[in-house]
């Protein structure tokens, strides 16, 4: 074996000499630790998250994704029961396997918005004045479980502080079905010749007894408090022959600020030509117009 | 010859440089790779949002995750120096790596072939914290060092000492030295004492075994130690040492680690942690609201430990030395809220939760079940009469079932009150015969009871394992008169800005008709008026109770069940080995003197200043004064007569009318509806 030559004392001067240098550097400078410390360092951004710091931060992450998917499903459930625009619809939309919590004014302002008197039919405004002077309901939770809706007005502590059975039946009621449609009285299937000017249909409504009046249109006040203008009232047959037999369908047209509405209400026949008639003996001054009174759809009827 | 020795020399120096420096490269590519990476920042690495759980009273009851991080200024010296002089004498001189102390480590781990010794600087220790296993090996040892190399590079001196000292272990559930001071005397860390800092300097390295609560002695010596260190690094004069030893160590006493809420809190958070995920409780930042209520909880504890140490004072000694235990479960009946949940007679001697882990039968405590499915399949009524006699029952392929009476008494014709008041086990089996233990299982089933059930006779007398939560949410549905309310244990959780992210909502569910659970209601306060839980009247408690007590073979458990109008308690105490409760005179201990007793201290102090409250009684119901016996009017011969509660249509007939119907042959049910009663006097 052939080890390398020294060529002279100088050589071995510098060997030493490097070695002697390096050490002084380590020993002084830390020169290895600090060199590859900062090599790390350097390439520190490449190198992947891992250990424990790294995976509590993952853990964190993971936590408040789970939190933030928790708050999204309440908020948008939140958004879907602010945006319930009726009381009916309130009860309609209820499935078994999601409760409804809704918030002590939200629920009154939806009660005492719908166009009649199902909802007090339904609910008595004496019960709910009864709850309320406990001065503990807070929140409604509707419940759907088979046939029957449970609305239980609960205390703070979410207690039921009263409850309320509802059959699923009610809701099929006449009284029930009063809605609301966005466009014209002919978009919603009125024909020309069967819709007449609030100017005609007001004065015939006041002529009727309160009974009446209530079973043809809803509190005035539903239509001022909303800053609706009452235009033009149809009069057309119900769509599905075995919805309401003996029923002919009511629509109010009325203009808001930025859209047209009508508010359809089933209305008895007997009433509905009982008004009629009257209109006509209206209508009957102004030519070019004629009337025709209307039968009901079932066969049955005289 | 002399310049070939030097070539010789020159050629192994450069063999062994080049080796090691291949050897360094190819160790740094080997473990580069796996290297992490270090975070911008080492101030917020303790930093983590604490969950927080809450008592319904509004009592904070445990933290979870928090970490109180202080900077060095906020450190005492004392401490800084100690934890030097202690770990890594040489920590401002060196750039993470100490080569005497690595040097005097590798001589004493190569020369005992196993790793006893670190030799890690306070860097390199961080480093382990912050980013390994605590696992000892080369190859963790090797990337620890790396990563200390990169932390000196990277961080000041200071930022490195700061976060060592909120990072590391003191023991006793202390991190950091903030917390530590805080456990272990009381004070801020900036406020420590030379021995306080020594002391607590010298836990990093051995928190459990050093622990001052744990080895005083131990932890005195290893502080000791440290100023000695701190001496010989020159932190420390020779006279302040000795000033430091002569000064009162002022330790706190330790945390008392027996709070009861634990065993409630902790199946609070096995639950969450089962629902959500264990990082949804660690790291989320939760506040829960829970449904316990801490005042209680207290005082079910101290009931229980009071009679636990009567009880233990009777009990015959016994060579094992495993204490009597008992748990308890108090439901609020009206919303199903838990209140208390006592998992056993101390949380620090044992911190399995009896009240929910521990399935044991319930004894006669099961009968209920039994008497309510006999009255809604059979129709049968408290005042139908059975004969409590010894039986035997033949099982198919086995010796016949003789089921005997507790004190082997029996009573002879009995009405079914009378029957539950004597905890009559013969009438009980023969009421499972009648109406088959399937179908009292489907009745268990709907009172909420989801533990195993076995579908044999011996059901009838509790011979399947429940849990106290069971008992009492089963029981909280007789109080409800059906209604069936779902026990829960969290009422609200808010994330950390306070915004809800759970509620629970009542949800009760009328599961029997009212007037179907009233009767069975009615005996069971027959049982706390003049049955075998009648010690509930004799220890002075007033309220209108109802319960059923229950004591299995050999007394091997002992249980009270019971309920008022507001509260439904369950109380077991028992042997965690199963073995018999003898008292001295070689009787067994049963649910009315051993749990029983636990249940009127408690509700005492639950119903303290409260009005009595009456059960309600429900439409339908009227209540009939009927002979005990015969279950007929009471008459001339009647010994013994019986306040019960019927269903209206029941009609109790006078006793001419029985001997009438048991001439007709008919079954020794006295007891009819209307119809079976015209019957009865259309067809004589």
């Amino acid at each position: 074996m052939k080890f390398p030559r020294i060529k002279g004392p100088r050589g071995v001067a510098l060997i030493f000499l490097a070695f002697f240098g390096f050490f002084f550097l380590e020993f002084y400078g830390k020169i290895f630790e600090r060199g590859v410390g900062n090599y790390l360092k350097w390439q520190n951004s490449e190198r992947p998250q891992l250990g424990r710091i790294w995976e509590r931060d993952r853990q964190e992450i993971l936590a408040q994704s789970k939190i933030q998917s928790i708050r999204l499903g309440l908020d948008s459930l939140q958004e879907a029961t602010d945006a319930i625009g009726s009381f009916k619809t309130m009860l309609e939309g209820l499935e078994p396997a999601f409760p409804l919590v809704l918030s002590r004014q939200k629920f009154l302002d939806l009660y005492y918005d719908f166009p009649g008197q199902w909802s007090t039919i339904v609910i008595s405004p004496f019960e709910l004045i009864s709850i309320d002077s406990q001065k503990n309901w807070t929140r409604v939770l509707l419940k759907r479980f088979g046939q029957w809706i449970t609305i239980g007005f609960l205390d703070p502590k979410n207690i039921p502080v009263h409850e309320i059975f509802l059959e699923t039946d009610a809701l099929e009621e006449v009284l029930a079905t009063r809605t609301v449609k966005r466009g014209r009285l002919e978009e919603s299937g009125f024909e020309e010749d069967r819709v007449y000017s609030a100017a005609v249909f007001l004065p015939v409504l006041r002529t009727l007894d309160p009974k009446t009046q209530s079973a043809v249109f809803p509190d005035p006040r539903w239509f001022l408090a909303k800053g609706y203008s009452l235009t033009r009232v149809g009069v057309r047959e119900s769509a599905s022959e075995s919805d309401f037999p003996r029923h002919l369908i009511f629509g109010i047209e009325y203009d808001a600020d930025y859209h047209t509405g009508v508010l359809l209400i089933p209305v008895p026949l007997e009433i509905a030509n009982n008004m009629l008639s009257q209109i006509e003996r209206t209508d009957s001054e102004l030519p070019g117009e004629e009337f025709t009174t209307m039968t009901s759809p079932s066969g049955d009827n005289p | 010859m002399i310049r070939r020795l030097g070539e010789r020399i020159i050629f192994i120096f450069y063999t062994l440089t080049l080796l090691g420096l291949l050897g360094g490269a190819g160790i740094y590519f080997v473990f580069s790779r796996d290297l992490p990476q270090l975070p911008d920042s080492l101030e917020n690495i303790n930093l983590s949002l604490p969950t927080e759980i809450y008592s319904a009273d509004g009592e904070r009851i445990k933290v979870r995750g928090q970490r109180y991080p202080v900077s060095l200024e906020d450190i005492s010296p004392n401490f800084l120096k100690a934890i030097m002089a202690v770990e890594d004498s040489n920590f401002y001189e060196h750039s993470g790596l100490d080569h005497l102390a690595l040097v005097r480590a590798l001589y004493t781990n190569v020369s005992q072939r196993q790793i006893r010794q670190g030799g890690s600087t306070i860097t390199q220790q961080l480093s382990k914290n912050l980013f390994f296993s605590f696992e000892r090996n080369w190859v963790r040892k090797i990337k620890e060092l790396l990563v200390a190399l990169q932390l000196e590079a990277t961080f000041s001196k200071e930022q490195i000492l700061e976060a060592y000292c909120n990072q590391i272990y003191f023991g006793s559930g202390a991190y950091g030295i903030e917390e530590a001071a805080q456990v272990y005397f009381h004070k801020r860390a900036k406020k420590l004492t030379l021995l306080q800092a020594a002391l607590l300097a010298g836990l990093p390295n051995s928190p459990n075994n050093a622990n001052p609560f744990n080895n005083y002695e131990r932890s005195t010596r290893r502080a000791e130690y440290v100023l000695e260190r701190m001496v010989k690094e020159q932190f420390l004069s020779q006279e302040k040492k000795e000033e430091a030893l002569d000064s009162l160590l002022e330790l706190a006493s330790p945390k008392e680690n027996d709070d009861p809420n634990l065993y409630f809190v902790n199946f609070v958070i096995d639950r969450l942690e089962q629902n959500y995920g264990k990082e949804f409780v660690r790291f989320g930042g939760i506040k829960v609201f829970t449904t316990l209520d801490t005042r209680l909880q207290r005082s079910a504890q101290k009931a229980a430990r009071s009679h636990l140490k009567t009880l233990e004072r009777k009990i015959k000694p016994r060579n094992v030395n495993i204490p009597l235990q008992a748990a308890l479960v108090a439901i609020e009946n009206q919303s199903g809220a838990v209140r208390v949940m006592l998992g056993g007679g101390s949380y620090s001697h044992s911190q399995f939760n009896r009240a929910i882990s521990d399935n044991r039968p319930s004894g006669s405590s099961f009968k209920p079940f039994v008497y309510l499915t006999a009255m809604e399949k059979l129709g049968y009524t408290p005042a139908t009469t059975l004969r409590d006699e010894p039986i035997l029952v033949d099982i198919p392929g086995t010796e016949p079932w003789e089921p005997k009476n507790f004190s082997d008494e029996y009573a002879g014709d009995i009405i079914l009150k009378k029957a539950m008041m004597r905890s009559a086990n013969s009438v009980s089996v023969k009421l499972i015969q009648e109406v088959t233990p399937r179908r009292v299982i489907k009745t268990a089933r709907l009172f909420g009871i989801t533990s195993q059930l076995g579908n044999h006779l011996s059901l009838a007398l509790g011979t399947s394992g429940v849990s106290p939560l069971e008992l009492a949410s089963a029981y909280s549905m007789i109080a409800n008169l059906g209604v069936y309310n779902k026990p829960y244990f969290i009422q609200r959780i808010e994330d950390f800005e306070g915004n809800p992210i759970y509620e629970n909502f009542y949800h009760g569910i009328q599961r029997f008709p009212q007037k179907s659970i009233y009767p069975l209601l009615d005996m069971m306060r027959g049982v706390v008026d003049g049955g075998t839980g009648n010690i509930v009247r004799r220890m002075g408690f007033k309220h209108p109770a109802a319960g059923k007590t229950g004591t299995t073979n050999n007394s091997k458990d002992a249980w009270f069940n019971g309920f008022t109008k507001d509260f439904s308690v369950s109380v077991w105490v028992g042997y965690d080995d199963n073995e018999p409760m003898i008292v001295r005179s070689g009787r067994g201990l049963t649910g009315g003197g051993a749990a029983a007793p636990i249940w009127v201290l408690f509700m005492k102090k639950v119903l303290q200043g409260k009005n009595r409250v009456k059960f309600p009684v429900p439409e339908g119901i009227k209540f009939e004064k009927v002979d005990a016996r015969s279950g007929t009017l009471p008459d001339e011969q009647s010994v013994e007569t019986m306040n019960v509660a019927l269903k209206e249509e029941v009609i109790i007939p006078p006793r001419v009318l029985e001997l009438e119907k048991t001439q007709l042959g008919q079954a020794s049910v006295n007891s009819t509806t209307t119809s079976e009663l015209v019957d009865v006097v259309s067809n004589p």
